[in-house]
């Protein structure tokens, strides 16, 4: 692995340094239109017409082949799962965590307004906003601050104090992935500090009153209604739905944990936000976040989030924009001497999966790397 | 753009969950971009000019369109260049067997919405809200007397087809503001009516041009109006709808002689305070219904804390948009490039746009 040197800047390099980036923002915002307004939609069309054809898919495998073609029932609910998958990851990715970020709210559409919207996920969409738009993307990988930083399970970073529990976090790592979306939904409500006595019954009930609902919602939808319709053929639909939604649900861990845990992402303490300049908070998301690369197609199905650092850059300006702002970001971050966090997803994934085996064992934080030069 | 919906029953709760609004909705529409499980919308159905550069639309509502009454008004909603503008627009005409509602619209320098619907193609399907307004004519044997300039023609062309409709039970009088004779809109309808029925009246009073015909006058609005208007010392029950200035001189001149004084003014241009940012604006809150005075040197969020409002918020840089909320009239400045924001918007993030005039919050 090539050693990472991104040199600490002078405040007032990271004043320039925000500038120019704040500039890159003015000049992309300016242009916002037609085109923009036109791709989400075509996202959300793209969204609709996957989940049609695998529900119906999964419906015509189930009932067909459990009738006159029995051939059929295994391509037909395969092909079914995976393009309800694909709606899922689409709508979660794409539409759904950007239009929650409000990147569309220009457009004045209600259906695309961040306040809104509500996701096909068991989480909340309320829930998300806060842990995700407010915590994560102000206090990204700031111990203490970023809840997302091995998401209260996992011990990602040499920084995160060692306990032996970590001991079994790659068997944890695997399950987490499968029921992503449940720890999504689980993730506010803190259930740790009320089984440490911090918080009382009452209190997490309602907190957790509206995240039962939602579960109940989409456990209603995808595992008895859909199912139900099927009559007596429901059992290839229920499995078909629950295999969608862990597709789903691995798929987005995988992404999600190449955005901010990868070899060369770095984690900041509490005080290195005290008090933070424009310039210093663009560096941190810059340290804090790695791309992927693998073009057009990586683009779409990760939500955009192979640019995580543009993301992180320009969370409420619209995702489809980012590859085309990468270009002059990187250019930026050539100039200021940072390194530009890339690389395809294996290999991106890989230090991830190095870093959960690694740090379950004890292990020491190497030379700390500022963000600031001293003087 | 969504009409309050009936207590939700069991059923409709679970269709709920098969398919949340939004996507019957996105079905709905791709049968027919008219239909909507809850949004109120309309086709333009048919488009004609009026006069220079005054067009009337024929809009058909969906179902969930509750009607309205002569003398109200509606919201339209438009896209232009992935932007929704909403504009209000009086119906200029009563409502009719065919369940269709009129506008007139004008349109008017650096109008975009104006401009727009002056050429909105036929079958192109609109946003539209409920109607509101109370203007209308007291339901008394009382003569009534309309004032009207400009745009301000469209209530009362609804209105004086009620009354016809009716057989004007009463005494109606028609004046029509306009700077020229071009610019009149249904002027030989309005004459027909006229000329129809004894017990209405109509005068074209114009301000660019000399009068010519009997049922014209000339100059702005002014108490010698009254002579032909309201001869002697008769008294009616008054409408107006204009242009705010036009609207208070008429009620300085109509003083002493108004039995009611019902007044609908155009919403005057957003009051931009200098460029500077010293002093105050008033906000009102919708939600709360309370309305403060605050800093405009400051973000909104840290004005309206001051005054001990808590909005909702959390980064307090404009990036998590927790503290977005909805700005139904009024300019803000946003605080990193200065640039002014009219346009009413659904979400509006407190922390980084300051207030630039008097603004409505959906706080």
């Amino acid at each position: 692995m090539p050693k990472i040197n991104s040199r600490a800047l002078s405040p007032e390099e990271l004043n320039r340094f925000g500038e120019e980036l704040d500039a890159l923002r003015a000049r992309t915002v300016a242009t916002l239109g037609q085109r923009d307004a036109d791709y989400i939609r075509r996202i959300m069309a793209g969204v609709r017409w996957l989940g049609l054809g695998g529900r119906v898919m999964l419906m015509a495998g189930a009932i067909l082949g459990g009738t006159v073609l029995p051939a059929l029932l295994w391509p037909l609910c395969i092909l079914g799962t995976v393009l309800l998958g694909l709606s899922k990851i689409l709508e979660n990715m794409e539409l759904g965590h950007n239009v929650m970020h409000g990147q569309y709210d220009w457009m004045g559409d209600p259906a695309l307004h961040g306040q809104s919207y509500e996701w096909d996920i068991v989480g909340t969409s309320d829930n998300w906003r806060k842990t995700h738009n407010y915590s994560h993307h102000t206090w990204t990988n700031v111990r203490g601050m970023d809840d997302d930083i091995g998401y209260g399970l996992l011990r990602i970073f040499p920084e995160q104090r060692w306990k032996p529990f970590y001991l079994i976090q790659p068997a944890i790592a695997v399950v987490f992935a499968v029921l992503f979306e449940w720890g999504v939904a689980l993730q506010d409500l803190r259930i740790g500090r009320w089984f440490a006595g911090k918080m009382s019954g009452r209190t997490l009930w309602k907190m957790a009153t509206p995240v039962v609902k939602k579960i109940g919602k989409q456990v209603l939808k995808d595992y008895l209604l859909f199912p139900l319709l099927a009559g007596p053929f429901f059992l290839p639909v229920l499995l078909g739905n629950i295999v969608a939604n862990v597709i789903r649900n691995i798929w987005t861990y995988v992404i999600i944990f190449c955005g901010h845990f990868t070899a060369d992402a770095e984690v900041f303490p509490k005080e290195s936000v005290r008090k933070e300049s424009r310039g210093h908070w663009y560096l941190r998301q810059l340290r804090g976040s790695s791309n992927l690369t693998g073009g057009r197609l990586i683009n779409l199905w990760s939500g955009n989030l192979s640019h995580q650092i543009e993301h992180h850059f320009y969370p409420d300006v619209p995702a489809n924009r980012y590859a085309a702002m990468a270009v002059e970001v990187r250019e930026i971050c050539a100039r200021y001497g940072q390194h530009y966090n890339t690389g395809s997803l294996p290999k991106q994934f890989g230090t991830v999966i190095w870093r959960i085996l690694r740090h379950a064992f004890p292990s020491r934080p190497g030379p700390a790397r500022p963000l600031v030069a001293a003087g | 753009m969504e009409t309050a919906l009936p207590q939700p029953t069991w059923l409709s709760r679970l269709n709920a969950v098969w398919a949340p609004p939004a996507v019957l909705d996105f079905w709905l529409s791709r049968l027919n971009p008219l239909w909507s499980w809850h949004q109120t919308r309309a086709r333009v159905v048919e488009r004609r000019l009026e006069a220079e550069g005054v067009t009337t639309l024929v809009l058909r509502p969906n179902r969930h369109f509750r009607g309205f009454r002569a003398g109200q008004h509606v919201n339209v909603g438009i896209e232009i260049d992935g932007v929704r503008y909403t504009r209000s627009y009086s119906a200029s005409d009563m409502p009719r067997a065919d369940g269709c509602i009129r506008i007139t619209v004008k349109a008017v320098d650096g109008g975009k919405v104006g401009a727009y619907l002056q050429t909105v193609p036929v079958g192109r399907v609109l946003s539209l809200d409920q109607a509101f307004g109370e203007l209308s004519v007291p339901d008394v044997s009382a003569p009534c007397l309309m004032l009207a300039a400009g745009s301000g023609i469209t209530p009362m062309l609804a209105l004086v087809n009620a009354q016809a409709e009716a057989g004007f039970p009463r005494p109606v009088r028609l004046a029509y503001w306009a700077r020229t004779r071009a610019e009149l809109v249904q002027a030989k309808s309005l004459r027909a009516i006229a000329t129809r029925h004894p017990n209405f009246s109509v005068y074209f009073v114009l301000t660019g041009e000399a009068a010519q015909a009997t049922d014209e006058l000339q100059g702005r609005i002014e108490s010698l109006h009254l002579d032909t208007l309201l001869p002697g010392d008769a008294k009616a029950h008054v409408l107006v709808c204009g242009p705010h200035g036009f609207v208070e001189r008429a009620r300085e001149v109509l003083a002493d002689r108004d039995l009611s004084f019902q007044a609908e003014a155009f919403s005057p241009p957003p009051r931009l305070i200098d460029a500077s940012d010293h002093g105050h604006v008033r906000v009102t809150l919708l939600q709360s219904g309370r309305t403060l005075d605050i800093a405009r040197n400051k973000s909104l969020l840290e004005a309206l804390e001051e005054q001990g409002v808590r909005p909702r918020h959390g980064c307090r840089m404009g990036i998590c948009n927790t503290c977005s909320c909805g700005k139904s009239s009024g300019a803000t400045r946003a605080l990193h490039d200065r640039s002014v924001q009219h346009e009413p918007t659904q979400a509006l993030r407190l922390c980084i746009h300051a207030a630039q005039s008097d603004l409505s919050l959906d706080l």
